[in-house]
């Protein structure tokens, strides 16, 4: 009997080689392309500060290029080998059915690090060519990532219970309102009764407030941090991606192969 | 019927293909939304921020970069209507950090559109949340300058020179406005400040050395014209020279420039004129 740790290292090494198959690396030679043509670009069009713009760019489709990657591979992964029944096969052998899904996020969470990692290269590369430092990117890109586990998480939880268009749009979903939750609050004060109140509030609590993972703004601008404020957010993007994808581990427990 | 089938299928596509690229030319011809309408129902950049999802500083750039590229377009007679609300509402509420918005916002304002008070007030709003961005109250003092507002300017100036790590030359206007406003005693002070502040740079001490200079010597020629004025219109004559200026009460002491040498006196124009041989600035 393996140990649970080397059976989800067994499934997230092929996973992440899967993804590697199914071409997932074009996406990044794509941003590549794009950063350093929109660069060039740019110096045409704009009037000032042209590094902020290759900032926001770069750091944008970091996030959206992760955060589409996270969406479709992730609804796709549990759902394929439902669908081609290497399920059966993989879970005739001593392996529990949350290192399944715990191993399916190890590995799309490797194929989520090297592409923000590849991209943020070459975002960097092309700052430094331009005799820009990094400033604070890092810590913004770190949260980026935070973030794609988060939806990760969500596209696995989403993936097991239902079939991959309806959880790829319900993984959009979470994303959507991810960025909008501080609007329940302005709903709240809005309200007249008071379990209305409440209730804006505990779905405000329990939603996944993903702006608060969002350090965009200031990293390009070089704003300082509050103490603290980095690490907090970490604490919560990771706990709340564990929460997630303990729950996803217990939905696809309960499922049931026909 | 082989051969029919080998040439229809391609013959279908091309007629296809022209029908579609000739509408396309059709509608191409037709006219156009006036540029007007196209920015009629440009949304708020707060509203935009929230369909953003996290992403307002890329929406700001493409705003920006837009806006640049619309309003360099001189075809366009009526483009300058909504300038205001493309830089105040849209793109400075979309990235309220975004400095290099306000500044060509309020160029495209005041240059183009004539508008100063609506460039200034952009500026304004940028230097308020920005409070690091010294060129933004330094190009408010400018446009006064331009605008003629000297009083106006010289505070702009003021605030601009206060932010750490304002460039030297915001200090020199500084103290150059009070000049072109009249204030030449706090022009003069202003310069010996820079003159005595270890961080000037050679450049600006330079200056300020020629500047507090000339301006002592247009500070006491015009106090000196001023006193015979006040003679002439007293007594009803011209003082003979000056020293009857200090006999008389009219002034303290005779100055002298900063050479230490008297200054000439013209009895029949009533003009004192600084000692010969240097050409001061009375402009």
């Amino acid at each position: 009997v393996p140990s649970p740790l080397a059976a989800i290292r067994a499934i997230a090494l092929n996973t992440f080689r899967e993804a590697i198959r199914d071409r997932v690396l074009y996406l990044l030679a794509a941003f590549a392309l794009v950063l350093i043509s929109v660069a060039h670009l740019l110096s045409l069009l704009t009037v000032g500060d042209e590094e902020k713009i290759i900032k926001d760019i770069g750091l944008s489709a970091i996030s959206v290029f992760g955060v589409l990657t996270a969406m479709f591979v992730g609804v796709s992964l549990v759902f394929k080998e439902i669908e081609r029944r290497t399920v059966y096969t993989l879970l005739a052998h001593p392996v529990e059915r949350w290192q399944f899904i715990a191993g399916k996020f190890t590995g799309l969470l490797a194929v989520l690090g090297l592409n923000v990692g590849l991209m943020s290269a070459v975002l960097f590369l092309v700052l430094l060519a331009r005799g820009e430092g990094a400033g604070s990117l890092p810590a913004a890109i770190l949260l980026i990532f935070v973030e794609l586990a988060v939806v990760t998480a969500f596209a696995l939880l989403f993936s097991s219970l239902t079939n991959p268009i309806l959880a790829a749009l319900a993984t959009f979903a979470v994303y959507v309102m991810g960025h909008l939750v501080w609007s329940l609050r302005l709903l709240g004060t809005r309200l007249h009764s008071a379990a209305g109140r409440s209730l804006c509030e505990i779905v405000y609590w329990i939603l996944p407030d993903l702006g608060r993972l969002d350090l965009k703004a200031e990293a390009v601008h070089g704003q300082p941090l509050a103490a603290g404020h980095l690490l907090a957010a970490l604490a919560y993007g990771v706990g709340y991606a564990a929460v997630v994808l303990w729950l996803a581990c217990l939905a696809f427990a309960r499922r049931d192969f026909r | 019927l082989i051969r029919a089938r080998r040439w229809g299928t391609p013959l279908l596509l091309l007629a296809l293909g022209g029908l579609t690229g000739s509408a396309r030319v059709r509608l191409e011809r037709l006219p156009g939304r006036s540029a007007e309408q196209e920015l009629l129902y440009l949304p708020n950049g707060r509203h935009l921020k929230v369909l953003s999802l996290g992403h307002a500083g890329l929406l700001a750039d493409g705003m920006y970069l837009w806006a640049i590229q619309y309003y360099s377009n001189y075809d366009r007679q009526d483009r300058f209507r909504y300038v205001e609300h493309v830089f105040d509402a849209v793109i400075t509420e979309l990235d309220p950090h975004y400095v290099d918005a306000y500044w060509l916002g309020a160029l495209i304002l005041i240059l183009e559109a004539g508008d100063v008070e609506a460039g200034v007030r952009l500026l304004d709003k940028g230097a308020t949340r920005n409070p690091e961005a010294w060129m933004l109250p330094y190009l408010a003092a400018w446009e006064c300058y331009h605008a003629g507002q000297y009083a106006r300017a010289a505070a702009y100036f003021e605030r601009a020179a206060r932010i750490p790590g304002a460039d030297p030359v915001v200090h020199r206007m500084h103290a150059g406005m009070f000049a072109k406003s009249g204030d030449l005693r706090r022009a003069v002070l202003l310069w010996r400040q820079i003159l005595d502040n270890p961080e000037s740079d050679a450049a600006s001490r330079a200056i300020a050395r020629r500047q507090v200079r000339e301006l002592m010597v247009r500070a006491d020629v015009r106090e000196l014209e001023r006193a015979v004025e006040r003679f002439r219109s007293e007594t009803g004559q011209s003082p003979r020279g000056l020293e009857q200026l200090v006999a008389a009460g009219y002034i303290d002491r005779l100055p002298r420039d900063p050479d230490g040498r008297d200054y000439a006196y013209e009895p029949a124009t009533g003009r004192v004129v600084p000692p010969a041989g240097r050409v001061l600035g009375v402009r």
